[in-house]
């Protein structure tokens, strides 16, 4: 029996009210979609295990408010991050121009190290399109980051975002997890959930939470 | 357990393996002293002479009868026969041995690095030699016998070369050819006596800066004062001095080789007098006679004795242990290796901590770190002979303050210590730092890493680690990286406690090395014996038939890479492919020294609680992704009377044109000699399996799965070559039922394993004899089935049963006889072969018809004859004196689902036993993996199992997200109401506070409650209140605070919610100082908020200066309004200032304060004096001003002194002030009526127009009293005007 995960990570999506962080989170985790849009006021995670590289990976995904006023609180969440998703709207240049705030907040408050990757979402609203893909590609060179245009509503390039960035995360964590691989007792230590305390009863009729 | 392994070999009694110090003690008592009969024991450096201890001598005899592990450890031992005769120290005892292998030509060309990398697995081979043909030509290679090949012997002999050919060097650990000429003394011819140096030699080899003593002599103390020191090779980091008879060798060397025994007493062999770390200045040989071999010389100077001692202690320890035991349940416990081992048994392992690889491996380490390194500042610090090895800076945790540690590892004279210093910043040189403490790593010393239980663990956070050495225990938290991950670890292999002794060392290397393939296992530390299943039993392999170590302890039957090859020169190189043990059992021991026996334990069980869902869930599904496919099972078992087999074995085991997949085959009865009884020791068994493994079907090639035996009952698995990846889990355990319910006599070995994902037990019994005993044989049935247990991989699950199993097939002499028939009637029902007539007699079917054994199997139909008892050699019956009467002793049954017996027979042919074979050929379904399918089952499972991670993540929903108060007023409270309502997952919330901010919102709010508990579906009120007092108004006056505010509501363990809060104030001259005031004409409501904030905070002016053009009033409008009221309405009020007043009334008075309705104040007068009260009170500055305070009471009894401070108070509060006296006196005038007097009005008045500074502590009753007294004399006085 091959071991469940062997590895936790936390990866935060980041981005202008609207943009669609929390239908990438949806999409991703539970491969929904409800095109209706709620603020997320707070901060909201999921869980998601993936295997990259043949290496179990658990994800912890982030969701913060994208609205201005809570921006002073969210930043504080941002050093708890292995990965963050700087998010955009491509119909939406305003969110765009604003990549550059989000990406001066992350280099300030996120730990060294971390890994980033810009997403252009809502690839699907072509006619509304206010920032070019090489727009994207432009800022995304500039930053050194990876860069996708995704569509949370066509399902487009969203598991590739994911897996891309939590590739990126392992690759910069590279000697701790061959460490992780060869030292097996140390997985226990890197990689401990809080499964005892949760325990999954009344799992059945859980209420969804996917405000998009 | 064993503190040694004798082996003996051809000269001793045949096979003795004396595996622990019963065995050992036992057999001497047998035997005679062992040495007599075993000449190499001395090579292991081993006691030769053994005085019995009495008393314990007979549980030791009976205490391996008892043991379940015991039969077991004999089977294990025997590979140490087969690859090494004399079992080094600390390699592990089932690995081939590796050497260096390569010819060279040229002088002293061994001393070519090039050749260092050139190995060999070696067969059937103890030892590595290096030989030299010619003084150009030498060999390097595997070798039986140290230069007895060809009659060769070593090649320094009386201080002096040979010139013949001669072994250069022998030796017993991988790769421990030194490859020095310096060390053998080979230097070339000079005319100087003494050899100096070895750079004569063609191609001079780098060196290391290290020096060594370099020279061979003859005869004892030949050594002494030695002087010439050679420079040591790159990579020649030790120096050391071996012994032969009385030869002396000393020079550079490798490592402190551990192949080889230290030298003492009755060592005859090459020995080691002496091995330290070489250093750059001096050889660190002592030369002085005594033993020093890494700081372990004194310990192995007396090793006999202490021995002795520990042997004794273990004895004890072990046959008082095993007697108590159970083979059942209790056997369980006691076949894992004990992880905390009795320290009195002098462990080789033990004494060895930190010598050898993983000395060297540090000096590497250290070298090669040694830059970017704090250690640098510690070497400094550090007395001649300590080294820092590596240095990590933390923080120590749990002080008040945060405090900077620098901690070294340190070693010195092979004992090593953590060193604790404080220090400057980052420390470059040894005034940077300075000892705190030293913790030795000695017996007590643990490492342990904390977990901290308010968050998640994960990667890239710090790690906090307890170090405890004695009685010191420190909380160090160490910074995320690879520095303080090395630095665990180089810590974790100089700790004694992590070093296991020898025999746990080498069981868990042989599971490392056969796991090559795969990554180490979680459980790498908890790693039982049970978890060594595939075992090698190192015999002559005969062809066709592959090693079982080549068959993987597959989980899941993912790992199928092995490429099948069948003759020796691939395996050498597929063995030579595998990690070498020594690194292997390394990596085990560091892999745990993180985490502590317990801790590893619980953290193992936290881990898996996700893991052991996953499991459940895919055995749930296991149909859909496995399908069954048939496999051809031999099962055969045959009696064989302690014969030897005779004759091939083919008849029996390759009686069917087609090969079976799977060959189990037992015996009983292999040999009924008092040693197999007592030492569960015989030659049979590889007699037997010999026989076996050439009579197995010659159209297959088949790899021996596993041998198990207790006594006479052995069991045999082989499995076809091809289809050994799909065997795993296997595991193999013995019961015996013989002699007191327990002995080995009569009993059942077995065999379980997973074949592909079915899961399969193979049982051979032998139950007890005797045609009226056939309860005993049903009892003997019973205990098996009870007390047969098999360890788990996991080792949090409990141990298998037989009846566990997927399949059941169940072998063996079960000793059941026909009944109620007399012997010339079987014997006629035989001959007309009436078997089903005969059938009806048998017991075993009876007692299978009552269900009194063999519940829910099934025998085929037999249609052999009785296959018992017939004289030797032929088919007739028995005409012995006992003259038994025939009987289907030898039986096959199975249970299961999926099995379909094709066969069911005796073999007459085969004549050496009372016996006849008997043998079945099975069709069995095994479930066999689909990957494809079974990576979707599994995914799916991964996937349901993150979603109902998700849902249960708790979830709240609020009410409302956003609260507006409107038109906040001082001191009014205004509530709103937020109401969570909980989600299906418990919940504990709480607002916390924001990063930078001590309170979870500001001063103006409070939720009540602000945390709470709530169960499923479950709903909270949580009432936000507004409140602004005299502490906020100030600031909310001047627009310097504002009503807005985020709070965070917080889920444990789950999501963070924002809620926003805002309110509009309504400015008031509460809170406001006076000066302000005095320069408000108009009420403050109908002022801009703009010159509000202006006139709040503006500087207190002394004198009463022109603002914007205005001159200030004399006093506040608003205190004069109070004052005036009361002044005309209330001089004569009874209580006045005493009686509370209302709410409601104080509110409306304040409103008309705020908007200027000044004609009249509504309310009763004690609701006006209140408001007074509370307006004075909630001055920002007091009346008389915060710098005035101790002043006015130094002069609270001096009145002159007082009016001078009055004086010099700003111009408005000295208005103020002289009008409240003023108005305070009036009221004196009608104390009569309104009952008051100067003490009252002193006492209330001093606290409310003095007032200690913010920031200094209440008053206490002394300055309450200065203060009242202080008033006191202003309202005594008429006249006080300055």
């Amino acid at each position: 029996m091959a071991k469940q995960y062997d590895v936790l990570f936390r990866l935060l999506l980041i981005g202008d009210s609207g943009v669609g962080k929390t239908c990438l989170l949806c999409r991703f985790t539970d491969n929904e979609f409800h095109p209706s849009h709620i603020s997320t006021i707070g901060v909201d995670f999921k869980m998601k295990t993936i295997e990259v590289d043949g290496i179990k990976v658990r994800i912890q995904i982030w969701d913060t408010a994208g609205q201005e006023r809570y921006q002073t609180i969210t930043k504080q969440y941002y050093r708890r991050a292995q990965g963050i998703f700087l998010v955009y709207d491509i119909s939406s240049e305003r969110s765009y121009q604003h990549i550059m705030k989000w990406a001066s907040d992350v280099d300030e408050y996120a730990p060294d190290g971390v890994q980033k990757i810009l997403i252009g979402n809502k690839a699907d609203e072509e006619q509304k399109r206010q920032v070019g893909r090489d727009q994207g590609l432009q800022l995304a060179k500039e930053y050194g980051m990876d860069f996708y245009e995704t569509s949370a509503c066509t399902n487009l390039n969203i598991k590739e975002s994911f897996t891309r960035l939590t590739e990126l995360v392992l690759q910069a964590h590279k000697k701790e997890l061959d460490g992780l691989r060869t030292y097996a007792a140390d997985e226990l230590n890197l990689a401990e959930l809080e499964e005892e305390e949760r325990k999954p009863d009344g799992a059945e009729n859980s209420p969804k939470t996917c405000w998009c | 357990m064993a503190p040694a392994i004798l082996v003996a070999e051809e000269h001793c009694h045949p096979h003795v393996l004396i595996t622990s110090p019963c065995h050992w003690l036992a057999a001497e008592l047998l035997e005679g002293p062992v040495e007599a009969s075993c000449p190499r024991l001395k090579m292991a450096g081993l006691p030769h002479r053994v005085s019995p201890v009495p008393g314990l001598l007979l549980l030791c005899l009976l205490a391996p009868r008892f043991s379940p592990r015991s039969p077991l450890a004999a089977a294990e031992l025997e590979l140490v026969n087969a690859t090494s005769s004399v079992p080094s120290m600390n390699e592990t005892a089932d690995s081939p041995l590796t050497c260096h292998s390569f010819q060279c030509a040229g002088e002293r060309c061994y001393q070519d690095l090039a050749y260092a990398n050139d190995t060999v697995a070696c067969h059937n081979a103890s030892f590595c030699e290096l030989h030299r043909v010619t003084s150009a030509n030498y060999t390097a290679r595997c070798s039986s016998a140290c230069g007895g090949v060809n009659g060769t012997e070593m090649c320094m002999a009386n201080g002096s070369m040979r010139a013949s050919p001669c072994a250069l060097e022998c030796c017993s650990s991988p790769l421990c050819l030194q490859l020095n000429a310096t060390a053998y003394g080979d230097l070339p011819p000079t005319t100087t006596p003494a050899p100096t140096t070895t750079t004569t030699t063609t191609k001079a080899p780098p060196r290391n800066g290290k020096v060594c003593a370099t020279f061979s002599c003859r005869g004892d103390g030949c050594f002494k004062g030695k002087k010439p020191a050679g420079r040591c090779i790159v990579g020649f980091n030790f120096c050391e001095m071996k012994k032969t008879g009385s030869s002396y060798v000393a020079g550079c060397s490798k490592a402190c080789k551990t192949g080889k025994p230290v030298c003492a007493g009755g060592v005859a062999t090459t020995c080691y007098q002496e091995c330290c770390p070489a250093g750059p200045k001096a050889s660190c040989l002592k030369l002085d006679g005594h033993v020093h071999v890494n700081g372990a010389g004194r310990r192995a100077l007396a090793p006999i004795l202490q021995l002795l001692a520990g042997g004794a202690v273990l004895i004890l320890h072990y046959c008082v242990l095993a007697a108590l035991q159970d083979n059942g349940a209790g056997g369980v416990g006691s076949s894992r290796p004990p992880r905390e081992h009795p320290r009195a048994g002098a462990s080789p392992a033990l004494v060895l901590c930190g010598n050898g690889a993983a000395g060297k491996d540090l000096a590497r380490r250290r070298q090669l770190g040694r830059r970017m390194d704090q250690s640098v500042a510690i070497q400094e610090t550090l007395a001649e002979g300590e080294t820092c090895l590596i240095a990590v800076q933390g923080v120590l945790v749990g002080v008040e303050s945060v405090e900077s540690r620098l901690l070294g590892l340190v070693r010195s004279h092979g004992e090593h210590a953590i060193f604790i210093y404080t220090h400057r910043r980052m420390a470059i040189t040894a005034e940077d730092v300075c000892l705190e403490t030293v913790l030795p790593i000695a017996e007590g010393f643990a490492v342990e890493e904390v977990t901290p239980d308010s968050d998640l663990r994960v990667i890239g956070s710090d790690v906090t680690v307890q170090i405890r050495s004695g009685d010191v225990g420190l909380l160090v938290r160490l910074p995320f990286g690879s520095q303080t991950r090395t630095f665990l670890q180089d810590v974790g292999q100089c700790c004694p406690a992590r070093v296991m002794p020898v025999e746990n060392a080498n069981i868990l290397g042989v599971w490392m090395g056969m796991e090559l393939a795969q990554p180490p296992p979680v459980t790498a530390w908890v790693a039982s014996p049970c978890q060594h299943a595939v075992w090698s039993p190192g015999l002559e392999k005969p062809p066709g038939v592959v090693g079982s170590e080549d068959i993987k302890q597959n989980e899941k039957n993912l790992a199928v890479n092995q490429s099948w090859s069948h003759d020796g020169v691939d395996k050498a190189a597929l063995r030579q492919s595998k990690p070498k043990t020594e690194v292997t059992s390394e990596m085990v021991r560091s892999s745990t020294m993180m985490v502590s026996d317990k801790a590893s334990l619980l953290s193992v069980k936290k881990f898996e609680l996700r893991d052991t869902i996953v499991k459940s869930q895919l055995v749930q599904k296991e149909d859909s992704y496995t399908s069954i496919q048939n496999f051809r099972f031999f099962v055969g078992t045959y009696n064989v009377n302690g014969q030897s087999p005779r004759g091939s074995l083919q008849p029996w085991l390759s009686h069917d044109i087609e090969p079976p997949d799977i060959y189990c085959v037992g015996f009983q009865e292999l040999d009924l000699s008092k040693e197999a009884f007592f030492f569960n020791d015989t030659p049979k068994e590889e007699e037997w399996f010999k026989a076996v493994t050439d009579s197995l079907h010659p159209g297959a090639k088949y790899a021996k799965v596993k041998l198990i035996r207790l006594v006479g009952i052995m069991l045999l698995l082989y499995v076809k070559a091809d289809l050994a990846p799909n065997i795993s889990e296997v595991e193999a355990e013995t019961v015996g039922t013989g002699i007191m319910g327990r002995m080995g006599n009569k009993g059942g070995v077995a065999i379980r394993f997973k074949f592909h994902n079915t899961g399969v037990c193979v049982v051979n019994s032998h139950l007890a004899a005797h045609t009226e005993e056939y309860e005993r044989r049903n009892q003997d049935f019973k205990d098996i089935c009870s007390r047969m247990q098999f360890c788990q991989a996991d080792p949090s699950l409990p141990p298998l049963t037989i009846n566990k199993h997927d399949v059941i097939l169940w072998l063996g002499d079960l000793n059941y006889r026909i009944e109620e028939l007399d012997m010339e009637k079987v014997k006629k029902l035989v001959e007309e072969k009436a078997f089903l007539a005969l059938y009806q007699h048998d017991q075993l079917k009876r007692q299978m018809d009552e269900k009194a054994v063999f519940e829910g199997f099934t025998e085929g139909e037999i249609s052999f004859q009785p296959t018992y008892k017939y004289d030797t050699g032929c088919d007739d019956w028995d005409t012995s004196e006992k003259c038994r009467a025939p009987a289907w002793c030898d039986r096959i049954l199975w249970k299961g689902k999926n099995i379909t017996q094709l066969s069911y027979r005796s073999h007459m042919a085969l004549k050496i036993s009372d016996h006849k074979p008997v043998s079945s050929m099975f069709e069995i379904g095994a479930k066999v993996v689909n990957e494809e399918l079974y990576r979707k089952a599994f995914e799916e499972i991964v996937r349901s199992l993150d979603k109902m991670e998700n849902a249960n993540i708790p979830s709240v929903t609020l009410s409302q997200r956003e609260f507006f108060f409107k038109d906040v007023k001082y001191m009014q409270l205004q509530v709103e109401k937020l109401t969570i309502r909980n989600g299906q997952v418990p919940c504990q919330f709480e607002f916390i506070s924001k990063p930078d901010e001590d309170t979870y919102c500001k001063e103006w709010l409070i939720a009540n409650p602000c945390k709470g508990f709530l169960l499923p579906d479950s709903e909270m009120t949580v009432e936000l209140e507004m409140f602004v007092n005299k502490s906020t108004a100030t600031n909310l006056n001047s627009g310097e605070d504002k009503l807005e505010d985020i709070l965070v509501l917080h889920l444990d363990r789950g999501k963070d919610y924002f809620l926003s809060v805002t309110g509009n104030y309504l400015p008031s001259c509460f809170g406001s100082p006076i000066h302000t005031l005095c320069y408000m004409r108009d009420p403050i409501q109908d002022m801009s908020a703009e010159s509000i904030r202006e006139l709040t905070l503006m500087p207190l002016l002394m004198n009463g200066e022109a603002f914007r053009g205005e001159k200030p009033l004399d006093i506040p409008k608003e205190l004069w309004m109070m004052v005036d009221h009361l002044y005309r309405n209330a001089s004569q009020q009874e209580d006045l200032f005493q009686q509370p007043g209302l709410r409601s009334e104080f509110e409306h008075i304040r409103d008309c304060l705020d908007k200027g309705m000044h004609d009249t104040l509504l309310g009763s007068n004690h609701s006006v004096a209140e408001a007074l009260l509370l307006f004075l009170e909630s001055l920002p500055e007091p009346v008389i001003c915060y710098e005035f305070y101790a002043l006015c009471l130094e002069s609270a009894s001096n009145y002159v002194l007082g009016r001078q401070i009055i004086s010099r108070l700003p111009e408005c509060h000295k208005n103020v002030f002289k009008y409240l006296m003023a108005f305070l006196r009036e009221l004196l005038k009608n104390s009569g009526k309104n009952h008051l007097d100067t003490n009252i009005l002193a006492s209330i008045f001093g606290g409310l127009l003095l007032h200690p500074p913010p920031g200094q502590p209440k008053p206490d009753i002394t300055e309450k009293r200065k203060a009242q007294q202080f008033i006191h004399q202003f309202l005594l006085r008429e006249d006080n005007s300055p």
